[in-house]
C-alpha cells in the first residue's frame, strides 16, 4: 500500500525550485563514479538525462528499443517548442508560461512542477543552441519565434519543420559525447521487459535482445523509464510503430502508480484514416492552424454532395462555408488548444457535416495564399504540404486539405513525484512517461520542452537526492533471486505466448483493441460506452491469451513475437484507462465524457470532486486495481473555466 | 493491383541469404510500401512461416529506420522520400518488385531487410557533437548567426541516418552522412572551436569502419530522402584539408 | 577497408591534384600537335619536337609527367580495390540511381585511355627513345655535324691504321676516297638540299635519313637517333584503324575529363553556389576543346592530305 507524497518544496511558488536546489542532498564526484543509473528510453528525455547524469560522472547504461538513439519517435515533433524568453517582446513571462499551461493542462497538473517546468524553459533554448541546434534564425540573426494553440503571445522556437528532430539530434550527440567519453555505455535493440526490485528499490531491469531474442540481467542503483507514452493502445495513432507502454506498465506492475491513464490527447490536424489497411496515422504540424482555415459547409446538402463526389471543396462559396472554430472562439480562432480543435471537428462530423469518408474536415490554405503569395506559404509549409501530397496525392496549393484528429499523445503515465519519483524507490520516469507537468491536456510545442526539461535540468538535480543516500550500497550482483524470478517470469511469459499457437495474427487483436478504444474511449466518452468496453476488453484479453498466432522462433529477431508481448500490456493498460475514464465523472481536456457538457458543448469541470490526480495502485492479476488521490491545491493560481472565446 | 515480390531471406548475420518470390493480391494504389509489406506478412503468419522482418518505426519520413533497395533504388522510384512514404500508386499492376536490404560491409545483414547501421552512430560519437555539459551556455541569442547560415546548416541537420546514401553510393561510401554533420557543425559559430578535430576524427573512424571512398559520382545525393546536398561534401573536403594543413591538431 | 594508411579523403585529394597537374600537360600536347597542320612541310613540327626531345626542362617535366601517372594509376586501382571490397555482397539489381555523368565509368574510362595511353607510347614516345624501333619505312633526323663527325672518325681511324701500318697507304687512300663518296651526298644535301630534307635550327644543321641510309653511316645505333616524327606521324594517322582507335580514344578521354575536372573543384571544396554553374560550364568546355583539338590532326590527315 502505497503513499503519495508529492514532496513538493515549501515557499512561495517562484522560489521552490531555487530552495529544492539549494537543499538538495548532492553525491560528491568520486562516489558518482560508484553509482549505476539505468536509463531505458532514447528519445528527449532519456537522451539528454543519460548524457548529463554522463557528464556529472555517473556511470550510465541506456537502452534503446532501435538500432540508434535517433529513431526515437521525438524526432517526429514538428512544430516547435515553447520556452518563456519573450524575445518578441510580446508581453510573454514565465509567469505566462506558467498560466497557460496550467490552463491548457484544463486545471489537472501540479502548480509546482508547472512552474519549474516554464522556469527552466528559457536554459533549454540556450542548451540547444549551444550544442548546435540549427533554430529558425531571423535576418539580425536572432532565434525566431512562432505562435501556436492555447497562447497569445509568440513563444515557440522552432527548426522549420522539423524541431522535434533537431532537438532530439542535440540530445543525441550530447549522448554520443559521453558515450564516447566511457560515462554512458549503450545498449541498441534491446527491449526492458521488466523491472528488478530488490528489498522493495528498484535495482535492476530485465532487457530482451531484439536480434538474438536473449533475456539480460542489468544492475543499478537507480532506474530512470524515459520510455514515451502509450498511444499506440488505440492501434492508428501518430506514434510510431514501436512506441508502446509496455516499460511503465511493467513498473506498475512492480508497483509504481499510474496516474490519469484516460487523458488522452487527440490531435486535430491529422490526415483522415482512409483505409483497413492503414498502420498508423500521419500528423500535420498545428502549426499549419496559424494560416489555414478549418471549415465544413454550411449546408448538410452541399457536404453529402462532397461525400459522393458531385461537388469540390473549391465549388462551395464563401458564404456556404462554415468556420466552425472562428464562429465558436472568436478570440482564438483556428488556434484553440487541441482538445477544444478536436472536439469541434468532431462534433461536426457526428452532425453530418463531415466530408471525405464522412471523417474528415477541410483546412483550407486559400485566403493564407490571396494574403501572402503562394511563396511565402511555400516557405513556411513548403515540406508539409509535400508530406500531404505524397500522401494522399491532393495539391493542397489548390484543393484544401483533409484533416481529422487522431490519438497523438497521452498525458497520463507513471505518477512521480516533483523529483520525478515514482511510488517505487530508485524508479524515476520522465518525458511523455510520466504524468506531470500537462494536466489534461498539453499545449502544442509543450512535450518537447517538458522532455528536455526533465532530462537535461530537473533528473540530473533531483535523482542526486535519492543516490546521495546509496553510495553505501554496494552494486548487486544480477544473480540475486530477484534477477532469477524476474528474468524466469519473463522467459514464462514468452513461452506462454509461443505456446498458444492459435488462429488469429497480433494485429487482428491490435486492431480490434483499437477499435474499441476509439470507439468507446476515444474522443467522446459516455458511461454506457466505458461500461461496454470493459468487458469488451476482458473479452479481448482472454481471446488474445487463447487464441493468438506468433510464427517463428524466440532466439531470432521476431516482430510478432515483439508485438505480441507489447499488445498483452497494451490490453491491460486500456482496461484500467477506461476504468479511470468511467470513475472521473468529469469532462476535462484530453477526457470528454458527454453527460458532463455545458449547453455550448464545452467541456464541464467538477472540480469539487474531481480536482486530483488518479493514481491506480496495482493489486495483482485479476484484482482491481487501488485508486489512490493526490488533490491538487491551487495556491498561486485562479481556477476558472477554461474559455478561449 | 496484384504484384510479385523478390524479397532477400536471411536468417541471420552468417546465414546463406536467398530471394524467395512472394504474390500479393488486391493490393490498394493508396497503401503505403511498407503497408503491403504488412499485408505480405498477415498472409506469411497465416501460412505459419516467419514474417519477412524490416526495420520501420516513425511511418513519415523522419526516424530514418526504414531502408529497403527497391528495384534497384534505395527508398525505391520516388525522389525525395524514405520507403515508408512510397506508396503503391507508383507501381502498375502485375509489377515485379525486387526488395534487397542495403549493402554495405559496414551494414550487416541482421535478418532479412534489416541491417545493422550502428557504424552510423559510432562516427558520430567520434566528434559529430559540440562537446558542451549540460547548463553553464551563454543565452541563445548571445552569438547571432547569420540566417544564410542558420538556414543552410538546417538542411544539413535534416539528415534522418537512414543510410540511403551509403546504399545508393557503388563505392558504399558514407561520405554524405558525415558530411552533413560535419557540415552543420561547421557552419554554425558553436560548431567552430572544435572543427579541425571533429572532421578529421570522424573521416578517420569512417574509413576505418570499411566505407569506401567517395568518388563523386552523386548517388547519395539524388537518393537522399532528404535531399541533403553534395556541396556538403565539399564543404567537408575543405574543412578536411584546412585541418591537415593548418591545424596543430 | 583501407589498403593503405592514408585518409580516404586524402587518397581523393592526391588522384585529384595529380589529375590536375595531367590537366595543364593536355593543353600543351594539343598545341604542339597542331603544329603539324602548319603547310610548311613540317618545319615547326620538326622543331618543336627536337625541343621537346632535348630540351633539359622538358626532360625534367617528362619524368614528373610520368610519374604523377604512375601515382594517378596506382592510387586509382587502390581505391577501386578498396571500394569493392566496401560492398562485399552486391545488389540482384542493377543500380538505377541518377549519377553524374561518366561518374560511375571513371576507373572504366581510365583505363581505356590508359591502354591508349601506352599504344600512344609504343608509337611515339618509346620512338623517341629508341626502345621502340620505327618500321623500314621511316626517316630519322640527324644532325649534319654529326654525319660529318662519323665520317672524321671513320677517316681518323684510317690515318690512324696506315699509320701504324696495317693498311697500305694506298688501300686507305682508296677507302678514304670511298667514304668521301658515299657520304657527299648527304654532306651536299646538308648544304644545298630542299626545305624538306633539310630543318635548320639555331645554327644546327639537322637531315632526315632514312633508317637505311642512317644504318650504314651508324650501324647499330642508330636507334640513339631522333626519328622524323613529322612522316611518321602522318603516315600513323594515314592508317585508318590507327585513327579510328585514337578518335574512340579522345571521346573515352573527354568523358574522363568531364567528371575528372568537376571532380577536381568537388575534391578540394572549391564550389560556390555563384560559381558551380561555371565550373561545370568550365568542365564542359574543356572535355570538349581538348579532344577536340586532338581530333583535328587525325581528321586532318585522313581527309585532307
Amino acid at each position: 500500500m502505497v503513499t503519495l507524497n508529492s514532496k513538493i518544496p515549501q515557499g512561495p511558488l517562484s522560489e521552490k525550485w531555487t530552495k529544492y536546489k539549494a537543499d538538495q542532498k548532492l553525491v560528491n564526484p568520486a562516489n558518482k563514479r560508484k553509482l549505476d543509473v539505468i536509463v531505458v528510453g532514447t528519445g528527449l528525455a532519456g537522451a539528454s538525462a543519460a548524457a548529463s547524469l554522463g557528464a556529472l560522472g555517473f556511470n550510465v547504461k541506456i537502452f534503446c528499443i532501435s538500432d540508434s538513439p535517433r529513431r526515437a519517435h521525438s524526432i517526429a515533433a514538428q512544430g516547435g517548442v515553447n520556452a518563456a524568453k519573450n524575445y518578441p517582446n510580446d508581453g510573454d513571462s514565465i509567469g505566462r508560461l506558467f498560466y497557460d499551461t496550467i490552463k491548457g493542462g484544463d486545471y489537472r497538473a501540479r502548480e509546482a512542477n508547472v512552474y519549474r517546468l516554464a522556469e527552466v524553459s528559457n536554459n533549454i533554448i540556450d542548451q540547444c543552441v549551444a550544442q548546435g541546434v540549427p533554430f529558425a534564425r531571423d535576418y539580425a540573426g536572432m532565434l525566431d519565434n512562432r505562435s501556436f494553440g492555447g497562447a497569445q503571445v509568440s513563444r515557440t522556437f522552432y527548426a522549420k519543420g522539423q524541431t522535434g528532430q533537431q532537438l532530439l539530434l542535440g540530445a543525441y550527440s550530447a549522448l554520443s559525447k559521453e558515450i564516447k567519453a566511457g560515462t554512458v555505455k549503450m545498449y541498441e535493440r534491446k527491449e526492458m521487459m521488466d523491472v528488478v526490485l530488490v528489498d522493495g528499490k528498484a535495482r535492476g531491469i530485465i532487457t530482451r535482445d531484439l536480434q538474438t531474442g536473449k533475456l539480460e540481467r542489468w544492475f543499478g542503483h537507480a532506474v530512470v523509464v524515459a520510455t514515451g507514452g502509450y498511444g499506440n493502445v488505440y492501434f492508428l495513432s501518430t506514434n510510431a510503430m514501436n512506441s508502446n507502454g509496455s516499460a511503465a506498465w511493467q513498473c506498475y506492475k512492480k508497483g509504481a502508480c499510474f496516474a490519469n491513464p484516460c487523458y488522452v490527447q487527440i490531435h486535430p490536424t491529422c490526415i483522415p484514416v482512409h483505409g483497413d489497411y492503414q498502420s498508423k496515422l500521419t500528423l500535420m504540424s498545428e502549426s499549419l492552424r496559424n494560416d489555414g482555415r478549418i471549415w465544413v459547409p454550411k449546408n448538410i446538402e452541399d457536404s453529402v454532395a462532397i461525400r459522393e463526389g458531385r461537388l469540390k471543396p473549391t465549388d462551395i462559396a464563401e458564404e456556404n462555408r462554415d468556420y466552425y472554430l472562428e464562429r465558436r472562439y472568436p478570440a482564438f480562432g483556428n488556434l484553440v488548444p487541441r482538445d477544444i480543435a478536436s472536439r469541434a471537428a468532431k462534433e461536426r462530423c457526428d452532425a453530418g457535416y463531415g466530408v471525405g469518408t464522412g471523417q474528415a474536415v477541410y483546412l483550407d490554405f486559400s485566403s493564407a495564399i490571396k494574403r501572402l503569395g503562394k511563396d511565402k506559404v511555400e516557405a513556411r509549409y513548403g515540406n508539409l504540404f509535400q508530406m500531404y501530397e505524397k500522401i494522399t496525392a491532393q495539391n493542397p496549393y489548390e484543393t484544401p486539405m483533409m484533416i481529422y484528429p487522431a490519438v497523438h499523445y497521452t498525458m497520463g503515465g507513471l505518477w512521480v513525484d516533483y523529483e520525478l519519483q515514482t511510488t517505487v524507490e530508485g524508479l524515476f520516469a520522465a518525458g511523455e512517461a510520466n504524468f506531470s507537468d500537462h494536466g489534461a491536456n498539453r499545449l502544442g510545442a509543450s512535450a518537447l520542452m517538458q522532455g528536455l526539461a526533465d532530462g537535461y535540468f530537473v533528473l540530473p538535480y533531483t535523482i542526486q537526492n535519492y543516490l546521495s543516500s546509496e553510495i553505501y550500497s554496494q552494486p548487486i550482483p544480477t544473480t540475486v533471486p530477484e534477477f532469477d524470478a524476474a528474468e524466469k517470469a519473463v522467459a514464462e511469459k514468452i513461452e506462454k505466448l509461443m505456446s498458444i499457437k492459435g488462429t488469429k495474427s497480433v494485429d487482428t487483436f491490435q486492431k480490434e483493441l483499437g477499435h474499441i478504444m476509439w470507439n468507446k474511449v476515444g474522443m467522446g466518452r459516455t458511461a454506457q460506452g466505458l461500461q461496454e468496453a470493459i468487458p469488451m476488453l476482458k473479452a479481448l484479453k482472454e481471446d488474445f491469451w487463447a487464441n493468438v498466432r506468433i510464427t517463428g522462433d524466440t532466439n531470432s529477431m521476431n516482430p510478432e513475437l515483439e508485438k505480441a508481448l507489447r499488445l498483452s500490456d497494451h490490453i491491460e493498460l486500456a482496461q484500467l484507462m477506461a476504468k479511470d475514464a468511467l470513475h472521473r465523472e468529469e469532462s476535462c481536456g484530453g477526457h470528454f465524457r458527454e453527460e458532463h457538457q455545458t449547453e455550448e458543448g464545452e467541456a464541464k469541470r467538477n472540480d469539487e470532486q474531481f480536482m486530483y490526480v488518479a493514481a491506480w495502485e496495482y493489486q495483482g492479476e485479476g484484482v482491481e486495481p487501488q485508486l489512490h488521490k493526490e488533490e491538487l491545491n491551487y495556491e498561486f493560481i485562479k481556477v476558472q473555466q477554461r474559455n478561449y472565446k | 493491383m496484384n504484384l510479385t515480390l523478390k524479397i532477400w531471406r536471411q536468417e541471420n548475420a552468417r546465414a546463406k541469404g536467398r530471394f524467395e518470390t512472394y504474390k500479393v493480391e488486391n493490393i490498394s494504389p493508396d497503401c503505403s510500401f511498407l503497408e503491403m509489406l504488412d499485408i505480405l506478412n498477415e498472409q506469411l503468419v497465416d501460412k505459419l512461416s516467419h514474417p519477412v522482418c524490416f526495420d520501420n518505426d516513425c511511418r513519415e519520413g523522419i526516424c530514418g529506420m526504414c531502408g529497403l533497395y527497391i528495384n534497384g533504388r534505395p527508398h525505391g522510384p520516388d525522389d525525395g522520400v524514405t520507403t515508408c512514404q512510397l506508396h503503391m500508386r507508383r507501381f502498375k499492376d502485375g509489377d515485379t518488385i525486387v526488395i534487397e536490404p542495403w549493402r554495405a560491409r559496414p551494414f550487416p545483414v541482421i535478418r532479412d531487410l534489416v541491417v545493422d547501421r550502428t557504424a552510423f552512430d559510432k562516427i558520430i560519437q567520434e566528434g559529430g557533437y559540440v562537446s558542451v555539459t549540460t547548463g553553464g551556455v551563454p543565452d541563445g541569442n548571445a552569438i547571432p548567426i547569420p540566417k544564410k547560415n542558420a538556414d543552410e546548416a538546417m538542411d544539413a541537420a535534416a539528415c534522418i541516418g537512414c543510410g540511403a546514401c551509403v546504399a545508393a553510393c557503388k563505392n558504399a561510401s558514407a561520405m554524405l552522412f558525415v558530411s552533413a554533420k560535419v557540415s552543420q557543425l561547421a557552419l554554425l559559430p558553436q560548431g567552430r572551436p572544435e572543427a579541425a578535430r571533429r572532421v578529421q576524427a570522424m573521416v578517420a573512424k569512417m574509413d576505418e569502419l570499411g566505407f569506401g571512398n567517395c568518388t563523386n559520382t552523386y548517388a547519395c545525393e539524388a537518393e537522399c530522402p532528404k535531399q541533403i546536398k553534395r556541396s556538403n561534401i565539399a564543404r567537408m573536403n575543405r574543412e578536411f584539408l584546412c585541418a591537415k594543413v593548418c591545424s596543430e591538431e | 577497408m583501407s589498403l593503405v594508411k592514408l585518409a580516404s579523403i586524402t587518397k581523393k585529394m592526391t588522384i585529384a591534384s595529380v589529375g590536375a597537374f595531367l590537366l595543364v600537360f593536355l593543353p600543351m600536347h594539343m598545341g604542339l600537335n597542331l603544329c603539324i597542320l602548319r603547310e610548311d612541310g613540317g618545319e615547326w613540327y620538326r622543331n618543336v619536337c627536337h625541343f621537346m626531345g632535348t630540351n633539359w626542362i622538358v626532360k625534367i617535366m617528362e619524368v614528373v609527367l610520368m610519374l604523377s601517372v604512375l601515382v594517378h594509376v596506382v592510387v586509382a586501382i587502390l581505391l577501386t580495390i578498396e571500394n569493392k571490397k566496401a560492398r562485399p555482397v552486391g545488389y540482384a539489381v542493377p543500380s538505377k540511381s541518377k549519377t553524374h555523368a561518366g561518374s560511375k565509368w571513371m576507373i572504366y574510362t581510365g583505363v581505356i585511355v590508359l591502354v591508349f595511353l601506352i599504344i600512344h607510347f609504343i608509337n611515339f614516345y618509346f620512338v623517341k627513345f629508341g626502345i621502340v624501333v620505327a618500321d623500314d619505312s621511316d626517316t630519322y633526323t640527324v644532325e649534319v655535324e654529326d654525319i660529318q663527325k662519323h665520317l672524321n672518325d671513320k677517316v681518323t681511324e684510317l690515318q690512324e691504321q696506315m699509320m701504324n701500318g696495317t693498311l697500305s697507304q694506298e688501300q686507305a687512300q682508296e677507302q678514304m676516297m670511298a667514304l668521301q663518296l658515299e657520304y657527299m651526298p648527304f654532306l651536299q644535301i646538308a648544304q644545298t638540299g630542299q626545305p624538306s630534307d633539310k630543318i635548320s635550327k639555331d645554327g644546327e644543321e639537322l637531315i632526315n635519313l632514312s633508317k637505311e641510309e642512317l644504318k650504314q653511316f651508324v650501324g647499330e645505333d642508330f636507334t640513339e637517333y631522333e626519328p622524323d616524327f613529322y612522316t611518321m606521324c602522318k603516315k600513323l594517322f594515314a592508317n585508318p584503324t590507327y585513327s579510328i582507335i585514337y578518335l574512340f580514344a579522345l571521346v573515352i578521354l573527354g568523358i574522363h575529363l568531364f567528371h575528372a575536372i568537376n571532380s577536381i573543384f568537388q575534391t578540394f571544396g572549391l564550389n560556390h553556389r555563384k560559381y558551380n554553374k561555371a565550373i561545370e560550364y568550365l568542365a564542359a568546355g574543356y572535355a570538349l576543346i581538348i579532344p577536340l583539338g586532338f581530333a583535328i590532326v587525325p581528321l586532318f590527315v585522313m581527309f585532307c592530305k
